[in-house]
């Protein structure tokens, strides 16, 4: 008899996580759980840690120490589990001489998405670029690539999504398409991780906090029990 | 489907994806072809050479040439995968990440390959030589293949480097010197008029070369690369 295919649960597991620069600690047995159908800002000063714990639950940085869970795989260790991931970095990661179609149909070939055409023009028009799949990446603005970046990530329908500061550098317009977009995406079947340096206007659309502090997750709650962390609360009033 | 098919579809999706980001910029080959052409010209005029020691000299100018001229597109290679950080990109690939360094040398190859087809002519008429030689050709794919497959590899060890732009030839021309040897010496005896059996043992050191190359890729090109 035929196996079906095991699906796997949209969660992210983090167990004593360990990750050393030059012998410093910057994440220092951290550990974290997204469950299924949550949306977690990963809140912290600059250097806090943030980009490197997003890199490493990408699997593009090498933990020294401890054990990541994204849904039943253990990464790094099988490569296709990557396919169960969607990352949005601080850059576009696209060919710049490349058009908008052009990139996500490699992207979509790297992944073996099936039915490529149509799902590349699905997500240019998800993404709002209806008209500009043809021209090349570079002349987009920052909010364009932006969305296309978020189009690529999704390619692929993964039940994990990471996102890197995806606010730098968004002009009003551009900041609004993405509360709007990262509103549908929170939804049963898919854990989110968002790191923000100031994540005030993500508070409305995020189900939790996470504080990242000193190398570990110092707070991890719900964002509709904030008040009751005066010490979290404080720091979100302060960076504004 | 079949993992080895799907790490295959990645590799050559990595080549047609480099062929066409080429095809757009055109900013590799031309600029490889004309470096290369310029050293051809270079030496031929500063030499001034007498027809006897231009055959002689003509293999090693001509694997001097093509390797400042592959040199010149590992490091296009590079810079175009760093740019908005397309590495990454690839490396979220739900694939063994030797794809990459199999895709990314064969794609060097094919781009190094191509400077070869257009300089042989002109190589062949500043220096008197017959270079159209069947016997040349595997040579060359070799003593090539063997020099991508390393320059990948130093390529993406010295791609978080921030002087990888002269950190690539100084740790890579030490490192070719055997693939440069060998390449050298087995166009020399083909052009001196010598069978492939002669550079028989030239042309399993290249071989070698290859063999060693592309299996330390499969083996480290993760490690490499990740931070």
């Amino acid at each position: 008899m035929k196996r079906l295919p095991e699906i796997s649960p949209a969660e992210i597991n983090v167990r004593g996580l360990v990750k050393r620069y030059h012998y410093r600690p910057v994440l220092n047995d951290l550990s974290l759980t997204i469950n299924d159908g949550d949306f977690c800002v990963l809140v912290g000063a600059n250097g806090a840690g943030k980009t490197t714990l997003l890199r490493v639950l990408a699997s593009l940085v090498r933990a020294d120490a401890g054990e990541i869970r994204i849904g039943n795989e253990i990464i790094p260790s099988n490569p296709r589990s990557r396919s169960n991931i969607g990352y949005v970095g601080h850059q576009p990661m696209f060919y710049q001489d490349l058009t908008a179609a052009e990139n996500l149909r490699h992207y979509a070939r790297l992944y073996q998405v099936k039915g490529t055409d149509q799902t590349i023009a699905e997500s240019i028009q998800s993404a709002g670029l209806t008209g500009h799949q043809d021209k090349p990446v570079r002349t987009f603005s920052r909010g364009m690539q932006q969305r296309l970046s978020l189009a690529r990530a999704l390619l692929h329908q993964p039940i994990v999504l990471l996102f890197d500061e995806p606010y730098t550098g968004l002009d009003q317009e551009a900041a609004r398409f993405l509360d709007a977009k990262l509103g549908e995406l929170h939804s049963p079947g898919r854990a989110i991780l968002l790191a923000a340096h100031r994540p005030q206007r993500l508070l409305t659309i995020a189900s939790h906090i996470a504080w990242l502090k000193d190398g570990k997750i110092s707070q991890h709650i719900p964002v509709d029990s904030l008040s009751q962390v005066p010490e979290l609360n404080a720091y979100l009033q302060e960076v504004g | 489907m079949n993992p080895f098919l799907r790490y295959l579809k990645i590799i050559l999706q990595i080549i047609r994806k480099d062929i066409q980001v080429e095809w757009r910029g055109r900013q590799g080959v031309p600029v490889m072809l004309v470096f290369s052409l310029l050293v051809v010209f270079l030496f031929n005029f500063a030499l001034q050479l007498s027809p006897d020691l231009q055959a002689g000299l003509a293999a090693g100018l001509l694997w001097v040439s093509l390797a400042f001229a592959s040199t010149l597109g590992l490091n296009r290679s590079v810079s175009l995968e760093r740019e908005s950080s397309a590495l990454d990109g690839l490396l979220l690939a739900p694939a063994d990440r030797s794809a990459i360094f199999f895709g990314k040398s064969l794609s060097n190859l094919l781009f190094t390959t191509l400077v070869a087809l257009v300089l042989l002519p002109i190589f062949s008429l500043f220096y008197g030589q017959n270079l159209l030689n069947l016997s040349l050709i595997p040579i060359i794919l070799l003593g090539l293949w063997a020099y991508t497959s390393l320059g990948t590899l130093l390529a993406a060890l010295s791609i978080q480097a921030r002087t990888r732009d002269v950190l690539l030839p100084v740790l890579l021309y030490p490192l070719a010197l055997p693939i440069l040897i060998a390449a050298v010496e087995a166009s020399r005896t083909v052009l001196s008029g010598g069978t492939m059996e002669e550079s028989r043992s030239w042309i399993l050191i290249l071989l070698a070369c290859v063999i060693l190359f592309n299996a330390a890729g499969l083996m480290f090109f993760e490690t490499i690369l990740e931070e």
